[in-house]
């Protein structure tokens, strides 16, 4: 089953050339936090991001929380200085945009090794997460998921990938594929999945409705542009006090079932197996995280 | 390095700093404007020329204006400055 | 920050409809678009332009913000915009003329007064040590005497009458420091002009010729709209170069007298001189007045010496009139460099 233990509900994305943002926002508490180098910043301001990303990230506050950092592509001039910067600035997570192919995994994987040696980082701690933002990226989902040990999820990047299909966001028929196979890859290669960013920051409906879907199909999370919709995300991940007390019950089940020894777990007469048991966890992890469902 | 060009870094936005270079020959003169001068200027300072002198800048005009960075806002913002200003564009990164 | 904003750059000289869209906006702030303005940052959100700033090489013109959006940190975006432009353009030295009411907005953007006309206009610069290291520089030049004479000249080109002018004024001086004009806006550029006045001057003693500094400032990229107002002595332009030489230049020389040649002919003249008066002399400043000193100039042929008479002569290339006019330096530069083909022509032919 899948060892993943971190809550990802939510990574919210900030835009690395943004001093002032920087400075503040570790007093929101998303489940990861995401410098952004590569479409929120200008060309002109690369270079600056990168420096503010390097030493933002070395700052007690985030060194708290997990954070990652998306590099621009290695193909452009700013990718590998980028990775030079956040690998040993202590990044958790490099997020590698546009990912198209299992061999752009690699290269990055590569290239993350050799600095990691440089600077004598332990080598493999620097995780990845593969961004699908285009159909060779949906189609390659698989194999790109299963491609590094390092990689904890795959993200499926909304705006780059709706203009590479030739149509435009809209009430998400648009997503559906994309989203089926971003999350079947992720749950073959027992990683994470994570859903587009949701950019209408003033609409609160269209974000929990679209929450409430992406949660049901089973993804892990969702980035987010607004730290207002932590909490929403939260509280729709939230389980209910009725899912909360099944929870409980599966749990000591399975407990009792490990101290007697058994070797099947039975819960209300009907066997309950592994991924019951797993996602009774999660349940409660989400619980202990947010609460119960307002 | 050696700053052979102007150059400048930042914004003048709350809470970040604008960062100005500029080539001189045999002095380096540090200037720092900041709206928390009282409290905090000599901090300021002591930040700045710490990071000059690890990238061995000696010599050079260098412009604060600070609109209450914090340290690693400061120190990324006259890296950069100086990095634009400079001839080399290769990075140690163990000096930053 | 502004997900929502968009900034670019455009020149407006080819975007005629957005021209007429940034006159409108700074109508609206009770701006006047200027001219001479070469490139404008905007700032929109969506369509709607909330945000411009203008640049005319190294002076910093008509920044406007939608009245909605002040408050915000969009008017300190706009002038990062623009100071980050003026860099790509390669000018990292920056002026801006403002009324007093919004000398602390630039203030909060890094700009620095330099002089004030009371009431009417500031002169401020993107650097605290602009001035104040021009000034150091100066000092270091200081003269002893009692009589520190100063006097600027253009020099458009160097005649005799410049110096006659400059003789005049060292034979009344302890000290004489001589000033040109950097501008080059001239039909001379500037280094020729001035590599006629270091040979124009040569052999005069107690004299130091002053390169020009961006200090002594253009009347070309001055702000026409300031010119509106009529209750001020002379024009803003005026005084706040007037200004800058008592406030500053005059007292880290020690200059106490400041020599002008009249102009009989030009009327403009006469009156710059009537300013000049005014703003060097009158109990308005902190600084100590600087006594106006005016020359008669030099005849020759009963027609004073002016640089406009050889710029005509020049035209019509009557060489022989001009070395009247001019020493042999400038002669010589003059027949070298500036005759027309139809001098050399009749030259070679006479030859």
């Amino acid at each position: 089953m899948t060892t993943s233990t971190k809550l990802r509900r939510s990574m919210l994305f900030l835009p690395g050339s943004n001093a002032a943002m920087l400075s503040t926002a570790f007093v929101f508490k998303p489940d990861s936090i995401m410098f952004d180098l590569e479409d929120a910043v200008s060309l002109r301001e690369k270079d600056s991001a990168r420096l503010l990303v390097f030493h933002a990230l070395k700052l007690r506050n985030y060194r708290a929380m997990e954070t990652v950092v998306r590099i621009n592509p290695l193909s452009t001039p700013f990718g590998r200085q980028d990775l030079e910067a956040v690998v040993r600035a202590g990044v958790d997570v490099v997020r590698l945009p546009k990912t198209d192919a299992p061999e752009d995994v690699h290269v990055l994987e590569r290239e993350v090794e050799r600095i990691e040696l440089e600077c004598g980082r332990e080598v493999g701690s620097t995780k990845l997460m593969a961004a699908i933002e285009s159909a060779s990226g949906v189609v390659n989902a698989v194999a790109i998921a299963t491609a590094s040990p390092r990689l904890i999820g795959i993200a499926l990047a909304g705006f780059d990938y709706v203009m590479d299909m030739q149509t435009e966001r809209g009430d998400g028929t648009e997503l559906f594929y994309a989203r089926c196979a971003v999350l079947h890859a992720a749950r073959f290669a027992k990683i994470d999945a994570f859903d587009v960013v949701f950019s209408d920051v003033n609409d609160d409906e269209g974000f929990l409705k679209e929450v409430e879907l992406i949660k049901r199909l089973g993804f892990n999370g969702k980035s987010l542009i607004n730290p207002r919709q932590i909490e929403q995300l939260h509280n729709a991940f939230a389980p209910t006090q009725e899912e909360v007390d099944y929870a409980r019950r599966v749990v000591a089940a399975a407990e009792l079932g490990e101290r007697q020894g058994l070797g099947v777990v039975s819960l209300n007469g009907k066997m309950i197996d592994a991924p019951v048991i797993q996602h009774a966890r999660v349940v409660l992890q989400r619980a202990q995280a947010s609460g119960v469902r307002r | 390095m050696k700053i052979v060009k102007e150059a400048i870094a930042g914004t003048l936005e709350s809470s970040d700093v604008q960062v100005k270079v500029a080539p001189s020959e045999g002095t380096l003169e540090v200037v720092v404007k900041s709206e928390v001068e009282h409290q905090f200027g000599a901090q300021i300072r002591a930040v700045v020329n710490d990071t000059l002198g690890r990238l061995a800048v000696s010599e050079g005009i260098v412009l604060v204006e600070d609109k209450g960075a914090l340290d690693c806002t400061l120190r990324a913002r006259v890296q950069t400055a100086v990095l634009r200003g400079g001839a080399v564009k290769d990075l140690d990164w163990s000096v930053l | 920050m502004n997900d929502e904003f968009e900034f670019y750059a455009i020149d407006p000289a080819r975007e005629p409809s957005e021209r007429a869209e940034i006159k409108a906006f700074l109508a609206k702030s009770g701006l006047t678009y200027e001219d001479g303005i070469e490139i404008f940052v905007l700032g929109r959100q969506g369509r709607r332009l909330i945000a411009c700033g203008g640049l005319e090489q190294n002076i910093v013109k008509c920044v406007a913000t939608d009245p909605l959006f002040r408050g915000e940190s969009l008017s300190l975006t706009i002038v990062n915009e623009v100071i980050n432009l003026a860099y790509e353009r390669g000018h990292s030295h920056l002026f801006l003329y403002t009324r007093p009411n919004n000398i602390a907005f630039f203030a909060g953007c890094g700009f620095y007064s330099i002089v004030e006309v009371p009431g009417m206009v500031t002169l401020m610069e993107n650097t605290p040590i602009g001035i104040r290291r021009y000034c150091d520089g100066l000092k270091k030049l200081r003269q002893p005497g009692a009589r520190i004479g100063a006097a600027v000249i253009n020099a458009n080109p160097f005649t005799r009458g410049h110096r006659y002018l400059i003789e005049q004024a060292v034979a009344a001086s302890d000290w004489l420091h001589l000033f040109v004009v950097a501008e080059d806006a001239s039909f001379f550029p500037y280094r020729d002009r001035f590599q006629l006045i270091k040979a124009g001057v040569e052999g005069i003693e107690r004299l130091t010729l002053h390169p020009g500094s961006e200090y002594m400032v253009s009347r070309a990229t001055f702000s026409s709209y300031f010119f509106k107002e009529k209750n001020v002595v002379g024009d803003c332009f005026t005084a706040v170069d007037l200004l800058i030489f008592r406030d500053w230049i005059a007292p880290a020389l020690g200059i106490t007298h400041r020599f002008v040649g009249t102009e009989p002919f030009c009327r403009t003249t006469n009156k710059y001189n009537l300013d000049m008066k005014y703003w060097l002399q009158a109990d308005l400043s902190a600084a100590p007045p600087v006594n106006v000193v005016e020359i008669e100039r030099t005849a020759q042929d009963a027609r004073a010496i002016s640089a406009s008479e050889v710029r005509r002569l020049l035209r019509s290339g009557d060489f022989d009139r001009i070395g009247k006019l001019v020493p042999p330096t400038t002669y010589e530069l003059l027949w070298s460099k500036y005759r027309t083909a139809a001098d050399g022509a009749s030259a070679d032919a006479a030859a």
